[in-house]
C-alpha cells in the first residue's frame, strides 16, 4: 500500500477508488501501482505543473456575477476516474437509447403529436415549456434530427447504481476540457497511458465535424461549417475556439453574418462566403431579434427564417429545450417505452413535479429533505439543496413555488459518489458527477468517457463550474482483465 | 478569412509593436541620462519628449504635475488607468489575441498570454521598482518571441499578411515619431569631433539602429545621415522606407495578382506613398522642414490604416459573393429527407 493513500477514509458513500479503506478496486489496480507510489510532495509538483499549463494556455472560463476580472481556470484535479469496459457498455447503450427516444419526442411534438394524442405527455406540460417552439410546429429539419449534440449528465447513488441527473439537449459545454483534461494527463504522466487500456477521446472534433457535415443538404459537397459564439465575454468562449480549432472551422460571432436571398454569408476579407452549418453555441431567444427576443444584438436577423426554409442548417436545432424541462424529464422513461417499446437501461433520479397538486404539496412538506430545481435554468443556478439550506432560504423558495407550481421539480438528496481528490498534501473524497458526450449525425456516437466534475467544497453535492466546483480527466478501459 | 479575424490579428500584432517599441524608448532614455552627465540635472527635457511621442501628455498632466523620470516611467509601463501603457498595450494584444484563438498557434497564444500574465504579476511590479532595466528587457524578448513564433508558426495567408500591416505600420508610425522628437535639434555636427551627439545616439538606440548605422557609415554619427538612415534606407528593419516596403509586399498578396483594374484603395494609397519614399532626397526632406515632412508621413500612413479597415473589414453588404455561385440555388427543403425511422431501426438492431 502506498503512502499517498495510507489515510484515506471512503466514508459511507460509494468512493468509485476504494471500496473499503486500502482496498483499491480492481480496474484501479493499474494506477495505485503508479501514481500510487509517489510521495505527496512528488504528487503536488505534477499538480503544479498540470495547474501552470491550464493557466498558461488560459483554459479558463468566465464567472458571471464576479467583477473581479472574471476569468478563471476550472479547478483540475489529476487523479482520474476510471471507469471500467462492462460498467461502460451499459452507460453507453442507455445514453444511445435515450437521445433516440429524445430525437423521436421532438420529432413528434413539433409535428403529429402523437404522444400527445395517445396521452402519454400532457399537451399542458408541453405547451407550457418555456422553451417550446410553436412556431416550429410542422418545419421540416434535416434528417428529422433535432438533438445532434448531447451532454447528459448521469450521477452514482450510494450503492453506485447510474442514474440519469438531466438531458442537457440545447448547448451543452464542456467537452473541451474534456480534451484538455486528457492533454493535461499526457503531459503529466506520459507513460500511465500507454501502459494502460485507456480508450482516447480526441477524435471528437473530427466527429463533431462530421455529425455537422452530415447536416449539410446533399448537393453540398464541402459545406462551411462555422461555430457562431455569443462572443470574447461569455463564459464559455475558451470552448467555443476550442472546437472550432479542433474542427478546423471558423468561429463567428453574430456580426460576422448577414444575411442576402435568405442565406446566410459570412463576411470576409475577400467579400461575402456562403455558410451552409451552423454550430451555434447561442441560446434559441438570442437567435434571431426578427422571431425572439428583439434586443439581441447576438442573433443574426432572418436567420431562423432561413433555417425554416432550408438554407442553412442548425445544431442543435430550436426548440429542443422543450426536452430539457425538468418537468418534462421525469417523462422520459415514458417516452422510451412509447417510441421504442424498451425498459430504460439507464434510470432517471425520482422527481416530484410541481405541477401536479398531489406532489407538490409533498415538496412543500418535504423541502429540507429535497432538491429543488427550477425546470428552466442550468449551471447550478435556481436550486435549493434542502439538507443545507436555511429557514428562510427554504420559506422563500416555497413562497415561489406556491406563485409557480409548473416551474418548479424536487428530486431526493442522493448521496453522490464519491472520488478521492487531492487537497494540498493529501487525498479526501469528494462527490463527483459524468457528463458523457453524444454525437448524433449518420449514425449515433458516444465519447467513451466525458467530463468527471468534482464539488470541490467538503460535503458539496454542487459540481458545477460556477459554483465551485473542478474536473477530472475520465478513463474507460478497452478490457477488464 | 472572417473580416473581424482580419482586423484582431492585426490589432494583436500593433499592439506588441507598441508595447515592444515603448519599452526600448524607455529603456534607452534610462541609458541616455546615465550619459548625460551634467545635462541631465533637468530631467524633464529628457522624459518630456517621450510623452510627446506617445501623445499622452494631455493624460499625464492630469495626474502629476512635474514631470519626473519616476513617475514617467510608472505611467508608461504599468500604469492601469493609461490606455497606452506597456500593461495595457500587451493586454488588448491580449485580448485580440484571445478572439482569434482558433486561428493563430498555440505557441504564440501563449507568449502573449505569458507576457501578459507577467505583467500582471507582483514580480513585474517589483522587477520595474528595482531593476528597471532588466523589466524592459524582458518585454523587448518577448516581442522579439512574439515576432519570431509568428514567423515560424503562421502560414503566409491572410492570417501573415494582416499581421505583418499591424506590424509594420505601427513601427513606420512609431519610427516618425521617435525621429519628431529630434526635429528641434541642431542639424549641425558639434564642432569638437569628442563630444558625443547623446540625442542622435540616442535616437539611433531607440530604434535599434545603433550598430547597424555604425556599420554602414564608417562611424561617423552626422543627424542628416542617421535621419536619412532611418527615413530612406531601405534595408534597416526599423526604416520607415523598410515598413513601407513590407506593407507592400503584404497588401499586393492581399489584393491579388496586381492588375491595375482589382488595385483596392489601399495598394494606390500606399503605392504613392512608396514612390515619394523611393525617389525624394534629404535635401528635399530638409528644405520642406523634418517636422513638416513627418506630419505630412503620419497623415499619410493614417490614410493607408483607415483605407485597409475600410477595404477589408467595415465594407457594407453590397459586397461581391466569393465562390461557386450554384450552391444559391440547389438548397431547399426537399433536399432533406427523414432518417430519424432508418435510425430507429437501427437502433433496435443494436439493442438487440
Amino acid at each position: 500500500m502506498s503512502s499517498l493513500f495510507n489515510d484515506y477514509q471512503p466514508g459511507s458513500f460509494f468512493d468509485e477508488m476504494f471500496s473499503a479503506p486500502d482496498a483499491a478496486r480492481d480496474h484501479y489496480s493499474g494506477i495505485m501501482g503508479s501514481i500510487g507510489t509517489l510521495t505527496p510532495a512528488e504528487y503536488a509538483a505534477r499538480q503544479r505543473t498540470a495547474d501552470m499549463v491550464f493557466l498558461r494556455q488560459g483554459v479558463t472560463f468566465t464567472v458571471y456575477g464576479d467583477d473581479q476580472g472574471t476569468e478563471r481556470i476550472f479547478p483540475f484535479d489529476l487523479m482520474p476516474r476510471i471507469i471500467p469496459h462492462k460498467e461502460w457498455e451499459r452507460v453507453e447503450s442507455g445514453l444511445i437509447q435515450r437521445i433516440t427516444a429524445l430525437n423521436l419526442f421532438l420529432n413528434d411534438v413539433y409535428h403529429g403529436q402523437k404522444i400527445i394524442n395517445d396521452g402519454i405527455v400532457p399537451r399542458e406540460l408541453v405547451e407550457s415549456a418555456s422553451h417550446f417552439r410553436p412556431e416550429f410546429r410542422g418545419v421540416k429539419v434535416p434528417h428529422g434530427i433535432y438533438i445532434h449534440i448531447c451532454g447528459t449528465d448521469l450521477v452514482r447513488d450510494g450503492k453506485g447504481e447510474y442514474f440519469v441527473l438531466e438531458d442537457n439537449g440545447r448547448c451543452p459545454s464542456g467537452a473541451s476540457y474534456m480534451l484538455e483534461n486528457r492533454n493535461a494527463m499526457k503531459r503529466t504522466f506520459p507513460g500511465l497511458l500507454q501502459s494502460l487500456p485507456v480508450r482516447p477521446v480526441d477524435a471528437y472534433g473530427s466527429m463533431l465535424r462530421e455529425t455537422l457535415a452530415h447536416l449539410a443538404p446533399p448537393s453540398v459537397i464541402d459545406p462551411n461549417i462555422v461555430v457562431l459564439t455569443p462572443g470574447v465575454f461569455n463564459s464559455a468562449y475558451f470552448e467555443h475556439c476550442y472546437l472550432a480549432k479542433q474542427m478546423g472551422v471558423p468561429i463567428v460571432e453574430g456580426r460576422d453574418l448577414i444575411l442576402k436571398n435568405d442565406r446566410i454569408f459570412m463576411r470576409t476579407t475577400k467579400g461575402l462566403q456562403q455558410v451552409h452549418v451552423i454550430y451555434r453555441r447561442i441560446d434559441d431567444d438570442f437567435l434571431d431579434p426578427l422571431v425572439f427576443r428583439k434586443d439581441s444584438l447576438l442573433g443574426v436577423p432572418g436567420l431562423v427564417n432561413a433555417y425554416q426554409n432550408g438554407h442553412v442548417a442548425l445544431a442543435n436545432s430550436i426548440g429542443t429545450g422543450v426536452a430539457d424541462d425538468k418537468a418534462v424529464y421525469a417523462l422520459v422513461p415514458k417516452m422510451i417505452k412509447y417510441y421504442l417499446d424498451q425498459d430504460p437501461i439507464l434510470p432517471n433520479v425520482p422527481t416530484y413535479l410541481g405541477v401536479d397538486p398531489k406532489e407538490c404539496e409533498y415538496i412543500l412538506a418535504n423541502l429540507p429533505n429535497l432538491v429543488v430545481k427550477a425546470v428552466n435554468e442550468s449551471g447550478g443556478y435556481g436550486m435549493l439543496m434542502g439538507p443545507h439550506s436555511t429557514k428562510e432560504e427554504r420559506e422563500k423558495f416555497g413562497e415561489r413555488i406556491r406563485a409557480n407550481p409548473r416551474n418548479y421539480i424536487a428530486q431526493p438528496v442522493l448521496q453522490l459518489s464519491r472520488h478521492p481528490v487531492f487537497q494540498g498534501d493529501h487525498f479526501e473524497g469528494r462527490h463527483i458527477d459524468l457528463r458523457p458526450y453524444v454525437l448524433y449525425g449518420d449514425r449515433i456516437h458516444v465519447v467513451p468517457g466525458g467530463l468527471t466534475r468534482v464539488a470541490l467544497k467538503k460535503g458539496s453535492l454542487v459540481v458545477n463550474s460556477s459554483q465551485g466546483g473542478g474536473s477530472k480527466d475520465t478513463w474507460v478501459l478497452w478490457d477488464d482483465e | 478569412m472572417l473580416s473581424r479575424v482580419a482586423d484582431s490579428i492585426y490589432w494583436m500584432a500593433r499592439y506588441m509593436e507598441r508595447a515592444e517599441n515603448l519599452s526600448r524608448l524607455l529603456l534607452s532614455t534610462q541609458d541616455l541620462l546615465l550619459d548625460a552627465g551634467e545635462e541631465a540635472s533637468d530631467e524633464s527635457q529628457f522624459w518630456g519628449p517621450i510623452l510627446m511621442t506617445t501623445g499622452d501628455e494631455e493624460r499625464y498632466d492630469k495626474i502629476h504635475a512635474t514631470i519626473e523620470g519616476e513617475l514617467v516611467a510608472d505611467f508608461l509601463a504599468l500604469r492601469a488607468d493609461n490606455p497606452n501603457s506597456i500593461l495595457n498595450c500587451v493586454r488588448a494584444a491580449r485580448e485580440n489575441a484571445r478572439t482569434v484563438r482558433d486561428q493563430i498557434s498555440d505557441e504564440l497564444w501563449e507568449c502573449i498570454n505569458g507576457l501578459r500574465l507577467f505583467l500582471e504579476s507582483p514580480e513585474a511590479t517589483a522587477l520595474h521598482q528595482n531593476q528597471r532595466a532588466s523589466f524592459y528587457e524582458k518585454v523587448l524578448v518577448a516581442s522579439y518571441q512574439f515576432q519570431g513564433i509568428a514567423s515560424s508558426t503562421t502560414p503566409r495567408d491572410e492570417s501573415w499578411h494582416f499581421l505583418r500591416l499591424g506590424l509594420c505600420l505601427e513601427r513606420a508610425d512609431k519610427t516618425t515619431r521617435l525621429i519628431d522628437t529630434c526635429s528641434a535639434i541642431s542639424l549641425d555636427m558639434p564642432p569638437n569631433p569628442l563630444a558625443r551627439p547623446l540625442r542622435w545616439a540616442a535616437l539611433l538606440r531607440s530604434s535599434s539602429a545603433w550598430h547597424a548605422f555604425q556599420a554602414y557609415s564608417s562611424n561617423k554619427l552626422n543627424p542628416v545621415d542617421i535621419l536619412e538612415y532611418l527615413l530612406l534606407n531601405d534595408a534597416f528593419p526599423r526604416s520607415f522606407a523598410w515598413c513601407i516596403e513590407e506593407m507592400h509586399t503584404a497588401l499586393i498578396a492581399l489584393c491579388g495578382n496586381g492588375r491595375l483594374e482589382d488595385m483596392k484603395a489601399p495598394v494606390r494609397l500606399l503605392g504613392r506613398l512608396r514612390a515619394d519614399i523611393a525617389y525624394i532626397t534629404m535635401e528635399e526632406v530638409l528644405k520642406e522642414g523634418l517636422h513638416e515632412f513627418i506630419d505630412r508621413l503620419q497623415a499619410k500612413l493614417n490614410d493607408i490604416g483607415a483605407s485597409i479597415l475600410q477595404t477589408f473589414v467595415l465594407y457594407g453588404d453590397s459586397a461581391p459573393v466569393v465562390g461557386d455561385s450554384t450552391h444559391l440555388a440547389v438548397l431547399s427543403p426537399g433536399a432533406w429527407h427523414s432518417a430519424v425511422d432508418d435510425n430507429m431501426q437501427i437502433q433496435q438492431q443494436q439493442q438487440q
